[in-house]
């Protein structure tokens, strides 16, 4: 008897621990999924600089002074042969594949010193530049044997990659940034925000307050329902035939990603919007009754304020998840190469998530912790839409 | 276009103040009046915008069809080339000349057809404005007639929203339908070309060979079963093995063991889980998980492992369904009535007994339904196993092996060089709506299992 109990606790204790397993195993799985990306990605935050040393009067530049106090002075010295001063320079100073060190990053970053303090161009002087993306990977230590042997020759240095924030895709590591990317992703953000949040707001009220109980509505309840389950990658199909084959809209603009993710949030939307007017209690819409408001009253100007901070709540996890949101992007053709900014809605983009899957299939070693750079900015704006849910959840939340 | 939204936009805001203000002229005379000077305004305001706006909204969807059917009408478009593939490559790239996406094309014959097609596209574009601006006077000149003292705008106004409010919710269904219809349509003209027999029960998957009508065996290899047993493989076997045990576990820890101060920080690190993007699983997949995998199964004597395993894909898209399958798990034990757990601890069972032999099975019902929607969006899934999963159709039960997924296939088939009549792009919505039927039938099951459950205890 005493054995048997002893057992049975035994394995009480048994389950308990497989439960706190369980959780340990998914809590673990997320720590190392965010340590290994924060590891590889806070390389391409830095990015490694070596000093050359540059002896511009003796250099073949033939850049007019005067041009350097002009507005365009950046680009007016990086098409004046800038990248063969570097190449010279670094030939001079590395041997022959001293060239290999240093690449359009180092030209664009020269040419803005050059900007800075035109008395440069007048001596030789000694100029932090960044390497380029082979070089790169040299002087984080796992490149290629000769280059690290060429770089220990050298002062080096890492600092940190602002131009990682402001710059967009190219097809060199050493210069690629997220801006681009990031812009692309804000403005379908918006499109679907301008789309899903009022149809979703309005159609919750519609089968919460209004609807009756009939095959119509039954038909709506089921297609929301099963909307907020159908793979993302089905919209994707739909946006193509609809939005592009269809109605021609121009492809890989945030304007139909927009309108794909839109479709795709709404029924999120929809859902949470409902909960959250379910839960504002039948008195309230009783006494505005009572004082003579009509039904619309009601709805307009008492339900749908109190039921507001909980619609919030759920499409901020709505947008949350549309802008993590790949596959359907991919089908309407957002996988372009697209190295400019987006100026508008309908102009060709990229957006976030997508960025980093192109990246993530590049061959160059440097792309890897470029991708995971990417992976953390986005990763960043998933956390703070997520924690503004939860804090409006907590601020307004409200028991009757 | 956009200059007939502005003037509609004016008109309407015109408008609107114009009855705001012959409404309190009214009232001021002395007059009671029915509704509020603002009801006139926003109902009058309501009549110029709303039929303009779904005019414009219309036919900003069939002006593209118009523009095309009237290039074609016109002479130069009648010596263009009657082989449909190249009129329609012709057609687009003169329309992005028109428009100013693009400055010269590829084709000589489009920089011909370019101001044609502006031309047509400017003419129709004034068109519709000016029957939109139509509309909007009309809709003005109607509302305006109405107001007045006795007229009950506030009601009218009401309309409108309930129009709105049932539109709004009709959304669901057209999208629906869309989908239906876009995937049915497109999917029938791949039927023409391949049998749905051979789809259906082929076993051979390589669309490749589809490539050029001119090629041997051009038909290509449309046999779906070898994709769908890889869906089936990584998100119904491989992923359940690891999501079904854990957040099945994990409910029940938060749940019944987890004191609340822990719950409060774990509940959250899980939700987290679930949202982070599935294309940072993906890379996470094939970059850190997928050699791990590779090296295990080499180290234990399997030397066809591959970097792109079933294993990988699968192990990484169970730990992202986890808090899906532990959230639906805790609401089904959290119905359970207190008093059927009371009644198991008091006869002295353990807490372990209880779960196991009362909780679990009345919540049964639930977690399996819990299971069939974690099923449906495993096999949807997209970006996981496009990244982690190779791209050969095996039909292999050795999670070492790479397998490919239905997926993974209508990414490839829809991101290449594309041409819009051939068998190989048309099959990706051919295996779009095999995969829309299948999670619509799970997820029909799954709701239908839930609900009955939930009913037996209310």
């Amino acid at each position: 008897m005493q054995r048997r109990v002893a057992r049975r606790y035994a394995a009480e204790r048994r389950f308990k621990l497989f439960g706190l397993a369980a959780v340990g195993i998914s809590v673990a799985f997320l720590a190392f999924l965010l340590i290994t990306m924060a590891w590889k990605g806070a390389g391409g935050f830095t990015r490694g600089e070596a000093q050359l040393t540059i002896d511009f009067p003796r250099s073949d530049l033939m850049v007019d002074p005067a041009a350097l106090s002009r507005s365009d002075a950046s680009n007016v010295l990086q098409s004046a042969g800038l990248e063969g001063v570097v190449d010279q320079a670094a030939v001079a100073q590395f041997g022959a594949a001293g060239a290999d060190l240093f690449g359009p990053a180092s030209v664009r970053e020269l040419a803005d010193q050059l900007v800075d303090d035109p008395s440069l161009l007048s001596k030789r002087a000694q100029l932090w530049l960044p390497l380029s993306s082979r070089g790169d990977v040299a002087v984080k230590g796992d490149g290629d044997p000769a280059l690290e042997a060429m770089l220990t020759r050298a002062e080096t240095r890492r600092s940190f990659n602002a131009a990682f924030l402001t710059s967009s895709d190219a097809t060199d590591a050493s210069v690629v940034g997220v801006w681009g990317a990031l812009k692309g992703s804000l403005l379908t953000i918006l499109v679907t925000m301008a789309l899903a949040f009022p149809i979703g707001v309005l159609s919750a009220l519609y089968l919460e307050e209004f609807a009756p109980r009939n095959r119509w509505t039954d038909m709506i309840e089921v297609s929301i329902n099963n909307l907020a389950a159908v793979p993302s990658i089905i919209f994707g199909l739909l946006g193509l035939a609809v939005f592009l084959n269809f109605m021609h809209l121009p492809r890989s603009a945030p304007l139909v990603g927009g309108l794909t993710l839109a479709l795709m949030t709404m029924p999120v939307i929809v859902i949470a919007g409902r909960n959250a007017i379910k839960a504002v209690p039948p008195s309230i819409r009783d006494a505005a009754l009572g004082v003579g408001a009509s039904k619309m009253q009601v709805v307009f100007h008492h339900v749908l304020p109190l039921a507001l901070p909980g619609i919030l709540t759920g499409t901020i996890i709505g947008m949350a998840r549309a802008l993590g949101e790949t596959a359907p992007l991919l089908m309407i053709g957002m996988r372009a190469f697209i190295a400019t900014p987006p100026g508008g809605i309908t102009a060709p983009s990229s957006v976030l998530p997508v960025q980093i899957f192109l990246w993530s299939d590049e061959v160059d070693r440097n792309f890897v912790e470029k991708t995971s750079a990417a992976i953390i900015v986005l990763l960043v704006f998933m956390l703070l839409m997520n924690g503004l849910a939860i804090y409006l959840r907590n601020r307004f939340e409200r028991r009757w | 276009m956009t200059f007939a939204l502005v003037a509609v936009l004016l008109i309407a805001l015109g408008a609107g103040f114009y009855a705001r203000r012959r409404v309190v002229g009214i009232r001021a005379g002395g007059t009671r009046v029915n509704s509020l000077p603002n009801y006139h305004a926003i109902y009058v305001a309501l009549w110029v915008l709303l039929p303009a706006l779904l005019f414009l909204g219309i036919w900003a969807s069939v002006q593209p069809g118009l523009v095309e059917q009237s290039v074609l009408a016109s002479p130069a478009g009648q010596a263009l080339p009657d082989f449909a593939m190249a009129r329609d490559n012709i057609i687009s790239e003169a329309r992005q000349i028109a428009l100013g996406q693009r400055s010269v094309g590829f084709i000589p014959e489009s920089a011909g057809i370019a101001p044609v097609y502006a031309e047509a596209n400017s003419r129709l574009s004034w068109i519709g404005g000016g029957i939109a601006l139509l509309v909007a006077l009309l809709g003005g000149f109607f509302a305006l007639r109405r107001i007045g003292a006795d007229f009950r705008a506030r009601s009218g106004v009401e309309r409108w929203l309930m129009g709105l409010l049932v539109g709004a919710s009709l959304i669901a269904i057209l999208t629906t339908l869309g989908i239906v219809m876009s995937l049915l349509f497109e999917s029938l003209r791949f039927f023409q070309m391949v049998s749905p027999t051979e789809f259906l029960f082929g076993t051979t998957w390589s669309p490749q060979t589809a490539l050029r009508a001119d090629q041997a065996g051009s038909s290509g290899a449309f046999g779906s079963i070898p994709l769908f047993w890889g869906t089936a493989f990584i998100g119904a076997i491989i992923a359940m093995i690891v999501a079904i045990p854990l957040g099945l576990m994990s409910a029940i820890f938060l749940t019944q063991y987890a004191p609340q101060r822990l719950r409060a920080w774990l509940k959250p690190m899980l939700e987290i889980l679930a949202g982070v993007p599935t294309v940072v699983y993906g890379y996470f997949a094939a970059l850190t998980v997928a050699p791990l995998v590779r090296d295990l199964g080499i180290g234990i004597g399997i030397s066809s492992a591959s970097s792109e395993s079933a294993l990988a894909a699968g192990l990484v898209m169970g730990i992202m369904i986890i808090p899906f399958v532990s959230s639906m798990a805790d609401d089904s034990i959290a119905a359970v009535p207190q008093a059927m757990r009371d009644g198991s601890l008091a006869l002295g069972a353990t807490r372990s007994e209880t779960i196991k032999k009362v909780v679990l099975p009345a919540a049964l019902p639930g977690v399996v339904g819990g299971v069939l929607l974690a099923v449906s969006r495993a096999i949807g899934e997209t970006m996981i196993v496009v990244m982690a999963a190779g791209l050969a159709a095996n039909m292999t039960a050795n999670p070492f092996e790479s397998v490919t997924t239905v997926t993974t296939q209508i990414v490839q088939l829809l991101t290449g060089d594309q041409e819009f009549d051939s068998a190989k792009t048309l099959a990706a919505f051919a295996l779009g709506l095999a995969l829309f039927v299948i999670t619509l039938i799970l997820n029909l099951i799954a709701l239908r299992v839930v609900r009955k459950y939930r009913e037996a205890y209310e």
